[in-house]
């Protein structure tokens, strides 16, 4: 099983969610797979204002450990991230970025702000 | 959790049998041209996030969302069924798809379809900010009558020497846009902004970027 675990910059109490990356997609937004999925599949809420479509940056988590276990990243996707506020070397897109690895641990921390909402 | 609004729809414009306008009134939002709000749809027991980017321009006092019916979707065939009077919850404003004023280049919007939505409040802003470069529309559609906004794209020309218009069939738009800002010159100064729909959008971002433009001079929303 594959092991997520959610951090909160907000100071919300994290969650941790096992699962098996081969039952993907968990619901329909974001690539099947992706930390959207699999989050919002386990009831865990993550914004995605456009829908899971790469086409914000709503659903920016920085990874704290297992990037490398992470769907490389592309260009649509550095494309947005440029633009996220608190960017950092392992930011992602929760709606792009796919564990596919069942043995994967991956931590993300949620941040506190987006600058896309005025 | 994003602040949730409502609105409600005042008035519907057919711009063909599966295509309309929906304007909203809602407590004032205030939003940068290019921006999309995303409308919360109870279908099916659950609620379908779904983006629409605002056609209307910020100092509009409605917010108009254009969109058509997508063969299979679940969200469109729901928006289109509501009657004037019914309420659409949605938050937003969101997205970094956004131009405030006119560039200092030329500059080329490109749109597919109905991703000439946020390309139009763009482009009145790029007009109403003295511009002192040539501003370009390319517009592709399936076909000629599918073009929307048609009559105010070409009065838009006529009166803005600095502005032209000019249309393609979807099918043709890569070759179109290569051959003029590829093939035909040198210049690599210019800025793009491409809205459209699936995979012909970073089609388009790559012919570009690797033809010499610079990434951010290369800005694209794909729906």
């Amino acid at each position: 099983m594959a092991k997520l675990r959610v951090l909160y910059e907000s100071g919300e109490p994290e969650r941790v969610i096992e699962f098996d990356p081969r039952e993907a997609p968990f619901q329909h937004d974001g690539r099947p797979g992706s930390i959207l999925d699999v989050l919002l599949g386990h009831g865990i809420h993550l914004e995605h204002a456009c829908g899971g479509n790469c086409a914000c940056t709503t659903c920016h988590v920085i990874v704290k450990q297992g990037v490398e276990r992470l769907s490389p990243s592309e260009e649509a996707e550095d494309d947005l991230l440029d633009k996220a506020p608190g960017l950092t070397p392992t930011s992602r897109l929760g709606c792009q970025a796919v564990i596919e690895d069942p043995d994967a641990e991956i931590v993300v921390v949620v941040p506190r702000y987006t600058i896309n909402q005025m | 959790m994003a602040l949730e609004r409502e609105g409600r729809i005042i008035r519907i414009v057919e711009h063909a049998p599966d295509t309309r306008s929906l304007f909203l009134r809602s407590e004032r939002l205030p939003y940068r041209p290019g921006q999309f709000i995303s409308c919360l749809l109870p279908v099916g027991g659950e609620t379908l996030i779904r983006p629409y980017s605002l056609a209307s321009d910020p100092e509009e006092a409605d917010l108009e969302i254009c969109l058509n019916l997508v063969p299979g979707g679940v969200g469109s065939p729901y928006l289109l069924a509501l009657p004037v009077g019914a309420p659409i919850r949605f938050t937003g404003p969101w997205g970094t798809f956004v131009l405030e004023r006119a560039p200092e280049a030329e500059t080329i919007f490109i749109a597919d379809g109905t991703a000439i939505a946020p390309i139009r409040p763009m482009l009145h802003r790029a007009l109403a900010t003295a511009p002192r470069h040539p501003l370009r529309l390319l517009y592709a559609a399936e076909s000629e009558r599918r073009l929307l906004y048609r009559a105010e794209l070409e009065r838009l020309a006529r009166e803005h020497p600095l502005f032209s218009f000019d249309h393609v069939a979807s099918r043709a738009l890569r070759d179109e846009v290569a051959r003029r800002w590829v093939d035909a010159d040198a210049d690599r100064s210019r800025r793009f902004f491409i809205c459209g729909v699936g995979d012909i959008v970073p089609a388009l971002r790559d012919v570009l970027r690797r033809a010499g433009y610079e990434r951010r001079a290369v800005q694209y929303e794909k729906w």
